[in-house]
């Protein structure tokens, strides 16, 4: 309760500071002497290059993109990912409006707006790595952590669009799409080397190169290794002589090595990824045995993805895609010492074309086809020695889709979005799914934007056809996609180049949410279409970026949902979300303080208890060009060492799973 | 509790540290656009139109600024200024009006979507168009501004201004990065 007062207090004071702060930074610049600008006349080009100017933090232009967008999106860029200190995607998302993120010591989950049931697998979100699909065709998950593929150090922005996205993108956009962008190797024309050393004997270590070259191709190589340790744990389900009293040591380990490499060229892309990560399972998940350094989850990525983008004269853009995927994921859980393989596989390729229209100057019409195609969608699960198999699925399946979207100018500040798309699944049929948006600007640096839209979730293969004796589960091929129905009022205000307020009102209805219950009939575990949840929530946000690189954001949200059969509450569901980001320049332009204040209130979990409310505090001191090309970082993460946990999944013994106290990093990164 | 106070107490102070930064009359270092401004004097200068085809009569050069560009506001330092022969005027055109009457053309960033259009109107004439956004000089802009560290830097795209009829000095060409889009 104090923190929370505490927490409540510091988000106050900042709000107030930044909203004063810049009547002092105006009060000053009242007396400078000539202007400069008059005597930059008299000195030739090459004085000129030489001129150094104040940096002006242009990042604070809020783009059309963002006002225009028929949704709320939040940006992250680059510079805040250095700031702030943010390790992987997780922390990126952690800071941001409407989202909750869920650890479980093995794997990352988000919810949005107050949805993120424990051990979903992330298949509500689309995540996307430079507009390429990154949810895989067996379970849909979205890898957040330590899992996602590309180290956080090559993203130049990532974009995130609340709400549902189907009818642009289709399935798993279900609550927001995430989209992952990646420097350009014309950004950093040369090598970069960087180090990161942590606590639990945590490690990274990176390279990369890129450049713009004088043809005009530019290119991107990078390859990154990591490696932590991991810390002993207690957990107080398995506090007995028989199982270590609840004590676990050298079972959460993290590791991952990735490598990322991008060509482009006279409108084409060609990317390539991969990257393998290796977790071990302290939590002992699925009655596995406990303190056993052998269990562990191995996830592994390759895609390869060729892009062409080609404007052709001012009102038409073309966009052409073609992808190859490999998610190979293989899991050891010992028994009684036995050793258990589960494995997931899945390829895939497919295409996408867009063609981007400007007609009669009042519509902008985009239209696209998809098409996907699963080559293998297998899973797998058998014990090692004495060999027994339980499962060997394998599936194939395909995917169709079109959509169209138009953007009409009905009145110059007034804009009617309106968008669908058609999904034919070879597994369940078809799916269309709307998008209407009105945004009105009744003058200039107001926005009012009223939306609706519905989205889909395709069950996936693990749902449709998993059985197993060995977990007592069967499968149910007749399963629907979920669907999801959203209405949102979203009011925005821009004062300035450097001042934005949101406020933003939703309900969403979501109708036949598969969950998984036991058939009395047999006693076997199954999916089957069952839930419908509603919530109703509200959010408001200030952001603000001054000149001499202060700058401030804070939210807060509300949410109530519930099953709307039961009436009851959902699980991991926190009503209150507080995030505070502000970015201290403690010396102008070379040194800087980032603060960032997250409160998440109580959430149920499975057993009906309650995780309690948290308050994290994490500190990061950055500093750039103290020495030349030259990046230092030290952060403190969980400041206060603030004792909290996760609601855990089915497969976990543990109701609660404890969260990571006090935390540092630093890191050195070197320009060449 | 007290080392929590005693941190609160060092945000406090960084704070209070960062509105003293922010408020200290130290002498205003020149911003990006005060430079621009300056460099597009010095275009004005180092570029020679067409004998007949300068797009005003008289003894006037006008400087247009499509789109809102926050160099709009640095452009008045060079008002009324001389540029081989003629008087520099300033004009911060609203987008959809036509580019006609302008020896030089700014393009803003926000325009970047109608880039194409707009280039499309002035391409029969004798117009210099320069931009500060990423891409513009492949796109055949003529000149075109970025940043390196803190200084301003720009590129120059010969292809495009030669088809223009517009010869751009030597001086500039040797401290500008090209870029040649054909």
């Amino acid at each position: 309760m104090k923190q929370l007062l505490h927490g409540m207090f510091v988000a106050v004071y900042f709000g107030v500071l930044l909203t004063l702060l810049p009547d002092a930074a105006l009060a000053g610049t009242g007396d400078e002497t000539a202007d400069p600008a008059t005597d930059l006349t008299t000195l030739s080009p090459e004085e000129l290059m030489k001129v150094e100017v104040a940096t002006v933090y242009s990042a604070s232009k809020f783009e059309q993109k963002v006002t225009e967008a028929p949704a709320s999106v939040s940006i992250v860029t680059a510079d805040e990912i250095r700031k702030y200190g943010y390790r992987t995607l997780s922390d990126i998302l952690r800071s941001l409006r409407s989202f909750n993120i869920t650890y479980d010591r093995n794997y990352t989950f988000v919810g949005v707006r107050g949805f993120g049931r424990a051990g979903d697998y992330n298949s509500r979100i689309l995540l996307q790595v430079d507009g390429h699909r990154l949810n895989d065709n067996v379970y849909s998950l979205a890898l957040i952590g330590t899992e996602f593929p590309v180290d956080v150090d090559l993203i130049d922005r990532v974009e995130v669009v609340r709400g549902p996205g189907s009818s642009l993108y289709g399935n798993d956009a279900f609550f927001a799409v995430v989209n992952v962008i990646t420097r350009r190797g014309g950004d950093l024309r040369g090598a970069e080397l960087s180090g990161e050393a942590g606590s639990f004997d945590t490690y990274k270590a990176r390279a990369t190169y890129g450049n713009l070259f004088k043809n005009g191709m530019e290119a991107l190589l990078s390859g990154s290794y990591y490696d932590s340790t991991g810390d002993r744990l207690f957990f107080k389900e398995f506090d007995a002589p028989a199982t270590n009293n609840g004590i676990t040591d050298h079972t959460d380990y993290d590791s991952f090595y990735n490598t990322l490499a991008k060509f482009s060229h006279a409108g084409f892309t060609l990317e390539g990824v991969y990257s393998s990560r290796t977790k071990g399972i302290p939590t002992a998940s699925y009655g596995t045995d406990f303190n056993e350094p052998r269990n562990k989850t191995v996830d592994d990525w390759w895609f390869a993805d060729l892009k062409y983008e080609r404007s052709l004269g001012s009102r038409l853009a073309v966009t052409g895609r073609l992808f190859y995927d490999i998610y190979d994921y293989r899991g050891d859980y010992i028994y009684s010492g036995v050793v258990n393989k589960d494995l997931g596989y899945g390829s895939w390729w497919g295409g996408e074309a867009k063609v981007a229209a400007t007609l009669l100057d009042r519509h902008k019409l985009v239209v696209g086809a998809e098409y996907q195609d699963n080559l293998h969608q297998d899973q797998k699960n058998y014990n090692l020695d004495p060999y027994e198999l339980f499962v060997d699925d394998r599936r194939n399946s395909y995917l169709v889709a079109g959509y169209i979207q138009d953007e009409i100018t009905i009145f110059r500040n007034l804009l009617l979005n309106a968008g669908v798309r058609y999904d034919y699944y070879s597994t369940f049929g078809s799916t269309v799914n709307p998008r209407l948006a009105l945004i009105y600007t009744p003058i200039d640096g107001s926005v009012i934007k009223l939306l609706y839209g519905s989205a889909f979730r395709a069950p996936n293969v693990y749902e449709l056809y998993l059985q197993s004796a060995s977990t007592g589960m069967k499968g149910n091929p007749d399963l629907k996609p979920e669907k999801i129905k959203t209405y949102e009022l979203i009011y925005e205000q821009y004062i300035g180049n450097s001042i934005r307020g949101t406020v933003t009102g939703f309900y969403y209805d979501i109708n036949d949410l598969i969950i998984q219950v036991t058939d009395p009939a047999d006693g076997l575990l199954v999916f089957r279409n069952l839930d419908d949840v509603k919530a109703e929530g509200a959010e408001a946000e200030l952001e603000e970026k001054w000149d001499n690189g202060l700058t401030g954001k804070v939210s807060y949200s509300f949410v109530h949902a519930e099953n709307s059969a039961t009436g009851q509450t959902l699980v991991n569901s926190p009503q209150h979300l507080v995030k505070l980001n502000v970015t201290v320049p403690l010396i102008r332009d070379k040194v800087f303080l980032g603060i960032q204040e997250l409160l998440t209130s109580r959430r149920k979990t499975l057993a009906g208890n309650f995780a309690k409310s948290y308050y994290i505090t994490n500190l990061t001191l950055f500093s750039q060009n103290l020495l030349k090309n030259l990046e230092l970082s030290a952060s403190l993460y969980n400041l206060y060492d603030y004792k909290y946990g996760d609601p855990g999944g089915n497969e976990h013994v543990e109701d609660v799973i404890p969260q990571d106290g006090r935390v540092f990093r630093v890191k050195l990164t070197y320009r060449f | 509790m007290l080392p929590r106070l005693l941190i609160f107490v060092v945000f406090m102070l960084s704070a209070v540290f960062a509105a003293g930064e922010a408020s200290c009359a130290e002498p205003r270092k020149p911003t990006e656009h005060d430079v621009k401004a300056a460099f597009i004097f010095n275009f004005a200068k180092f570029v020679d139109w067409p004998p007949g085809k300068l797009q005003e009569s008289g003894t006037i050069m006008n400087v247009c600024v499509v789109g809102d560009a926050p160099l709009g506001a640095a452009l008045e330092a060079i008002e009324g200024k001389i540029a081989g022969g003629k008087r520099i005027k300033i004009k911060l055109e609203p987008p959809q009006q036509s580019q006609g009457n302008c020896s030089i053309l700014f393009v803003g960033d926000s325009e970047k979507e109608q880039l194409g259009r707009i280039l499309e109107t002035v391409k029969n004439a004798s117009v210099l168009t320069i931009g500060d956004t990423k891409g513009f000089g492949q796109q055949g802009v003529m000149i075109n501004f970025f940043m390196e560290e803190k200084r301003v830097r720009f590129e120059i795209n010969p292809k495009a201004a030669g088809r223009a009829g517009l010869k751009v000095s030597s001086n500039l060409l040797k401290i500008a990065r090209i870029v040649g889009a054909p």
